[in-house]
């Protein structure tokens, strides 16, 4: 009986043996290359041309120097600061904006719409098949001085003809309505997923021990469905903290936002080195901010999980 | 063979990530003038496949992109098909300059006040302008304008003014008198400058008095600077293009005032818009071709530029564009608007330079100027 036990699990043992070990630190490289080439690479390249220790002009002659960080951090009335405490000021304010008017959008999603839901979310999410590019240049027709929302307000007798309301575009009003119309989408589909994936026993339990409604929402709903406002507020705040088209294509010359500092400093006026600057200080603030966010997400989520 | 350990592999990630950024640490150079004469293989030996750096519009006919003209470039597009053709396009001189250095082009066309720098930087090659059937047609102050260090760096092709275009119906003639106009807080929220880095700072050191509006001092420019932070809050916009942004809303009088070429009043078409004669003088602007440093279709670039300096080419040219052009051949009788035609003193070889018109220049601090501009949309 041992003599055939051991006949049988040799061959297997053998097998066991002979097969290649992988190294598991290899199977890191691929994201490894990925994250290095794509994501570190740019940004110590662009370090690099802020320390002008690059020149974007072929046989230009580099040399250390803090000069432009100096400029940016330190330099009296630097415009390009204001420009980003502008930014962040718009930047919070469509935040806050979006996540205050996606929060209905995505409560009646989770718990009035019922069956109907997915094709509502569907038709929420209908208008980003479209180019961001092209929804924002509808805008400037529908905002513009002889555009649809003008036209509309001169033949209710509310303005006359040529008088149209002068912020209704290349204002901070119509920037901040462009991104508040192109973030809501986005901030309603975390909530969404928190609300629907709710336990609702949580809910009939408050109302049995007498909550109300408003009660109930305010008490369990609200703080439940915390971790997917945060989420969405994020989606908003870090990418609009760079934005540059909505400015470029709907706002005036006192809505330049810092994206645009950026953008023009890279691709309109060839000065790559200061770009880099107030590129790499958007970075680091961006990172500052998921660390931020990031963390209290994590927090909150495991005080769930607790 | 033995197993590579967490602080191994991350060792080797890093040196394998230093010597990534290690490379692209050499020298960005890529591109130098040529040492001395090359010899060019034939035509029918060429790629044929150009690169041109083009600002919008200026697309040889025959391709898809161009809707407007008829002759420019059809002579190139009738004997080598328009399919091998790119373009890539700018929107102002700085960004051309920026894009040349970054991507190598066989034909670029900048203004001249950046012919200096394509040079120095190895940029271009001299024009061989016996390829060039037509050059001798050229005028012979544009020629000259267009060599550095003696070589024909630059081919001349269309020049024209910038001032500012009103509407006279809600602009009181009176008031446009001067560059003046543009900061006047009557118009405010009426008034788009462009956004095009240089040519705003030239023009507010003309109403600010400065003799060299090219190559003012650090306190100049500070100045000239100021006066634009102080006009920002004029302006409705600062316009990116001419046919998307502003000619559009000069018409559909969103805007009264712009800064813009010569081309706009016959381009809108109705008698309401006024290019004004500022009495501190219009600045004055040319372009052409130059030649990419290590083109392969040297031959091609040189039958290409041929098919836009052509008389005909030319005629067409300001026909449909309103530019000047650099063919002294064009007589203003061949010119459909007169009132262009005299605008442009066609008659006169050096109307470019006139007295009162600012030829735009090279500007050695061009990045002082570059950035003085960023400063003032930032602000």
């Amino acid at each position: 009986m041992s003599a055939t036990s051991q006949t049988v699990t040799h061959p297997a043992r053998r097998r066991r043996r002979r097969r290649v070990r992988f190294p598991r630190g290899l199977l890191t490289l691929p994201p490894t290359f990925y994250v290095v080439l794509l994501l570190l690479g740019p940004i110590v390249l662009i370090a690099l041309y802020s320390f002008n220790l690059r020149s974007q002009y072929p046989g230009m002659p580099t040399a250390f120097s803090t000069a432009n960080w100096h400029d940016f951090l330190r330099g009296p009335n630097n415009p390009f600061r204001d420009r980003f405490i502008y930014s962040m000021k718009v930047t919070l304010l469509v935040s806050l904006g979006t996540v205050l008017a996606a929060y209905p959008l995505a409560y009646y999603l989770a718990f009035v719409a019922r069956k109907r839901r997915y094709t509502y979310l569907l038709l929420v999410l209908a208008p980003f098949f479209t180019s961001y590019l092209l929804r924002i240049i509808a805008w400037r027709i529908i905002l513009g001085n002889n555009g649809v929302l003008s036209w509309v307000l001169v033949h209710l007798h509310i303005v006359e003809q040529g008088h149209t309301p002068s912020w209704l575009i290349y204002s901070t009003f119509s920037v901040a309505l462009v991104l508040f119309y192109t973030w809501v989408p986005f901030v309603a589909l975390p909530i969404f997923v928190v609300l629907e994936n709710m336990d609702r026993r949580v809910l009939e339990a408050a109302q049995d021990l007498g909550a109300n409604g408003f009660t109930a929402f305010l008490r369990v709903t609200l703080p439940l469905s915390f971790p997917g406002v945060m989420a969405g507020f994020v989606f908003v705040l870090i990418p609009t903290t760079g934005e540059f088209i909505a400015p470029l294509l709907v706002g005036g010359p006192s809505n330049y936002m810092f994206g645009n500092a950026i953008q023009s400093l890279f691709a309109s006026t060839a000065d790559w080195n200061y770009g880099s600057v107030l590129a790499l200080w958007l970075v680091a603030v961006v990172v500052v901010l998921m660390i931020v966010f990031g963390r209290y997400l994590s927090a909150d989520l495991q005080e769930r999980e607790a | 063979m033995r197993r590579m350990d967490r602080g191994e592999f991350l060792k080797s990630a890093g040196l394998f990530s230093g010597a990534v950024l290690l490379s692209g640490c050499g020298s960005g150079s890529g591109s130098g003038s040529s040492a001395g004469p090359k010899s060019h293989p034939p035509i029918s030996a060429e790629p044929g496949n150009l690169a041109i750096l083009e600002w919008g519009g200026y697309e040889a006919a025959g391709t898809k992109a161009q809707k407007y003209w008829k002759i420019p470039g059809k002579a190139y597009t009738d004997k080598f098909g328009a399919n091998g053709i790119t373009y890539t396009y700018i929107v102002n001189d700085s960004q051309a300059l920026q894009k040349a250095s970054q991507v190598p082009f066989d034909i670029m066309h900048p203004c001249n006040e950046n012919t200096p720098d394509y040079v120095s930087r190895g940029l271009v090659q001299p024009w061989d302008t016996s390829l060039l059937p037509s050059f001798g047609e050229l005028n012979p102050f544009f020629v000259d304008k267009s060599k550095v260090n003696g070589q024909q760096y630059m081919i001349p092709w269309d020049w024209g003014y910038a001032s500012l275009t009103y509407n006279k119906d809600h602009v009181d003639p009176a008031d446009a008198t001067s560059w003046d106009l543009a900061w006047n807080p009557k118009y405010k929220g009426k008034i788009s400058l462009w956004d095009g880095a240089a040519s705003n700072l030239e023009v507010a050191a003309l109403k600010l008095g400065f003799p060299e509006m090219d190559n003012m001092t650090p306190d100049q420019l500070n100045q000239a600077k100021q006066a634009l932070i102080d006009q920002k809050p004029l302006n409705k916009f600062y316009w990116q293009s001419e046919y998307g942004d502003m000619q559009p809303a000069l018409k559909n009088e969103s805007i009264w005032i712009a800064y813009t070429w010569q081309d706009v009043p016959p381009i809108l078409g109705t008698n309401k818009f006024v290019f004004i004669d500022p009495k501190e003088g219009r600045l004055s602007w040319f372009c052409g071709f130059m030649l990419g440093a290590n083109t392969k279709n040297y031959h091609h670039a040189h039958e290409y530029v041929e098919s836009f300096i052509n008389k005909k080419a030319c005629v067409d040219m300001m026909n449909i564009y309103y530019y000047g052009t650099a063919n002294s051949t064009v007589k203003p009788s061949d010119i459909k608007d007169k009132n262009l035609a005299k605008a442009l003193d066609l008659g006169n070889p050096e109307a470019i330079a006139a007295p009162n018109v600012h030829l735009q220049s090279w500007e050695k601090n061009r990045s002082a100027y570059d950035l003085a501009w960023e400063e003032v949309k930032a602000a």
